[in-house]
C-alpha cells in the first residue's frame, strides 16, 4: 500500500489555448497539500485529471491507490470534492441534498452533520436559493465532509468569502485532519489561507509545477535582503540569489535558498547588508513565479 | 453499489421533475377532451394539443434534466459522486425515459380509449394516433442524446427546434406512403405490414440514437 494519498508522474494534458505539462504532484498521507497558482495556471485541469472527470494525454495518476481515470468509481468512493463553481439544487432544500447524499453513502455521519449545521449556521430546512455565498460554500463543505472523505479536495473553496466564513471553514478544515489518516488538497491563490492549513505547497503557473516542499522549508529558504551598494563596487551574483531589483544605491535581492552565510558573503564585497526579511507565502509565490516565468522566458529567447 | 449510485440519481431526477409529468398528463387530459367535442375545430385542437403535451415533456425533461443541471454547474456535484460519465449517461436514460414513458403511455393509451369507446374517430386511425405518439418518443431520444454529446445549451435548443421542424415536415410524407392510411377510414383495428414497418423503424431509430449517444459518451476524454 503505498503511503501516498496522491501520486502522480508527468501528467500532459494538451488543450488548443493551453497545457499542462509533466505535472507530478504527490500528497503523502495524512497531510495538507497547498496547491498555490494564478488564474488559469492549471489547478483546476489538474484536480479534474486527479478525479478522473479529464482524461490525462499521458502520465500516470494514482488517488488513494487507485489508477485514474481508469478506477475513479471506486476512488470516488473515498474522495470528498469541492469546487468554487460547484452548485446545488438551488429549488431544493439543503435538508433535500443531506437526504441524496445519504442515501448514496452508507458511511454518511448524522451527527456530525448536525454538529456542522449547527457551527456553519445553517437551517437545513432552507432553500438553497435562499442562502448567501458563504452559506452555499458551507453547505457543500457539509455534505463533502460528512461522508468522511479519506482525502479532500478543494478548488478554491474560500474564493467569495467574508473573512469570518473563511475562517470557520479553515477551522474545520483543519479539525478534520484530528484523523492522521486523511488528507487535503487544497487549491486557492489566497496564499493566506494555504499558508494557515497547509503541511506542504505546491506553486504551480502557465500549467506547469514551479516548486514543490514543505511549507516551512519554503519559509526558512526564502528571505528579502535590503542592500546598500556603495558607489565604486558591483553586486555580485551569488548562489541562491534568484532575483536582484536595484535603484542607484539600493537594492533588493530576493533569496531562495537562504544559508546564514549568506549576508556575510555581500558583506565581503563590499555590500552593506541593512535588513534581512522573512517573506510570507504570498510574496514567495509572486517571486517563484516572476523568476520561473523570467527563466521561461530566457529559455524561448535562446 | 454501482446500481444504487444510478438509482439515486433516477430518483433523484424523478423527485425534481415528476411536476412536469402531472402538468402534461392534466395538460393530454385536457386536449382530449377538447377532441369529445367531436366538431372539426375543435377536434383539431385538441388532437394537436394532445401531441404538444406528449412534445412539451418530450422536450422539457432532457433539457431541464440535462442542460440546466450543466449550465446551473449541477453537474459538478453529481459527479464529485462515485459515478462514471456512462454511468452518468445511464441514470440520465433511465431517468428521462421512466419519467416520460409515464404521460406517454397514459395519454396514448387514454387516446386509444378514447377512439375505442366512443366512435367518433374511425378505429381504423387507431395505428396512426400510434405512429404519430412515436414523433415526441423520437425527439425525446434526439434531445436527450444532443444534450448529452454536445454538452451546450445552444446544442440542446437547436435539437428542440430541429424536432419541432421535423414533426411538421413529416406527416405529409408519412401519409403518402403506400398502404400506410389504407385502413385509417375502416372501423377495425388492421396492424398491417406497412404500419408495422412505419413503428419498427421508429423504434429503430430509437435504439439507433440513444447507442450512438453511449458510443459518443463512451469516447470523452473531458466530462467536466
Amino acid at each position: 500500500m503505498s503511503d501516498y494519498a496522491i501520486e502522480t508522474s508527468r501528467i500532459c494534458k494538451e488543450y488548443p489555448f493551453f497545457s499542462l505539462e509533466n505535472v507530478s504532484l504527490n500528497v503523502p498521507e495524512g497531510q495538507i497539500m497547498g496547491l498555490i497558482g494564478p488564474n488559469g495556471a492549471g489547478k483546476s485541469t489538474t484536480i479534474r485529471i486527479l478525479l478522473g472527470l479529464v482524461h490525462q494525454d499521458s502520465g500516470d495518476v494514482r488517488v488513494l491507490g487507485r489508477r485514474m481515470p481508469a478506477e475513479q468509481v471506486a476512488a470516488k468512493w473515498d474522495i470528498g470534492f469541492a469546487s468554487e463553481d460547484m452548485r446545488l439544487y438551488e429549488g431544493m432544500t439543503l435538508d433535500w441534498h443531506i437526504g441524496f447524499i445519504r442515501s448514496i453513502y452508507p458511511a454518511w455521519d448524522a451527527k456530525y452533520a448536525q454538529l456542522l449545521l449547527k457551527r456553519f449556521g445553517l437551517k437545513a430546512e432552507q432553500k438553497i436559493k435562499g442562502f448567501s455565498h458563504g452559506q452555499r460554500v458551507k453547505a457543500t463543505l457539509l455534505l463533502v465532509l460528512a461522508r468522511r472523505p479519506k482525502l479532500l479536495i478543494l478548488d478554491e473553496p474560500t474564493t467569495g468569502l467574508d473573512p469570518v466564513a473563511r475562517h470557520e471553514i479553515l477551522r474545520e478544515l483543519t479539525g478534520v485532519m484530528a484523523d492522521e489518516g486523511r488528507s487535503i488538497l487544497f487549491s486557492s491563490h489566497h496564499t493566506q489561507d494555504v499558508e494557515q492549513i497547509s503541511d506542504r505547497i505546491t506553486f504551480i503557473d502557465r500549467g506547469r509545477v514551479i516548486d514543490s516542499m514543505d511549507k516551512e522549508i519554503y519559509l526558512d529558504r526564502w528571505r528579502r535582503l535590503r542592500l546598500e551598494v556603495p558607489a565604486g563596487v558591483e553586486l555580485p551574483a551569488l548562489p541562491g540569489i534568484i532575483g536582484v531589483r536595484q535603484e542607484g544605491r539600493v537594492a533588493v535581492a530576493t533569496a531562495n535558498a537562504f544559508v546564514p552565510d549568506l549576508p556575510s558573503a555581500y558583506e565581503n564585497t563590499g555590500v552593506r547588508v541593512q535588513r534581512v526579511e522573512s517573506m510570507t507565502l504570498e510574496e514567495i509565490f509572486v517571486a517563484n513565479v516572476e523568476h520561473s516565468r523570467e527563466r521561461e522566458e530566457a529559455c524561448e529567447a535562446l | 453499489m454501482r446500481g444504487s449510485v444510478i438509482w439515486q440519481l433516477v430518483l433523484k431526477d424523478w423527485r425534481l421533475y415528476r411536476g412536469l409529468i402531472v402538468f402534461s398528463i392534466i395538460g393530454g387530459a385536457l386536449a382530449l377532451a377538447i377532441v369529445q367535442w367531436r366538431k372539426e375545430p375543435p377536434l383539431i385542437i385538441g388532437a394537436i394539443c394532445f401531441f404538444s403535451a406528449l412534445i412539451l415533456v418530450g422536450h422539457m425533461l432532457p433539457i431541464a434534466g440535462i442542460v440546466n443541471e450543466r449550465k446551473k454547474q449541477n453537474l459538478a456535484f453529481l459527479m464529485s459522486l462515485p459515478l462514471s460519465s456512462i454511468q452518468y449517461t445511464t441514470a440520465k436514460v433511465i431517468s428521462i425515459f421512466g419519467t416520460f414513458l409515464i404521460p406517454w403511455l397514459t395519454l396514448l393509451a387514454a387516446a386509444v380509449l378514447l377512439v375505442e369507446s366512443r366512435g367518433f374517430i374511425p378505429r381504423g386511425y387507431i395505428p396512426i394516433v400510434v405512429i404519430l405518439a412515436f414523433f415526441p418518443f423520437i425527439g425525446t431520444c434526439l434531445i436527450t442524446g444532443v444534450a448529452l454529446v454536445g454538452e451546450t445549451e445552444g446544442w440542446g435548443l437547436g435539437a428542440n427546434v430541429f424536432c419541432n421542424i421535423v414533426y411538421s415536415l413529416t406527416w405529409p410524407f408519412l401519409i403518402q406512403i403506400p398502404g400506410l392510411m389504407t385502413n385509417a377510414n375502416g372501423p377495425t383495428v388492421v396492424w398491417s405490414a406497412v404500419v408495422l414497418k412505419v413503428l419498427g423503424a421508429e423504434l429503430g431509430l430509437s435504439v439507433l440514437i440513444l447507442a450512438l449517444t453511449f458510443y459518443f459518451q463512451s469516447r470523452k476524454r473531458d466530462f467536466v
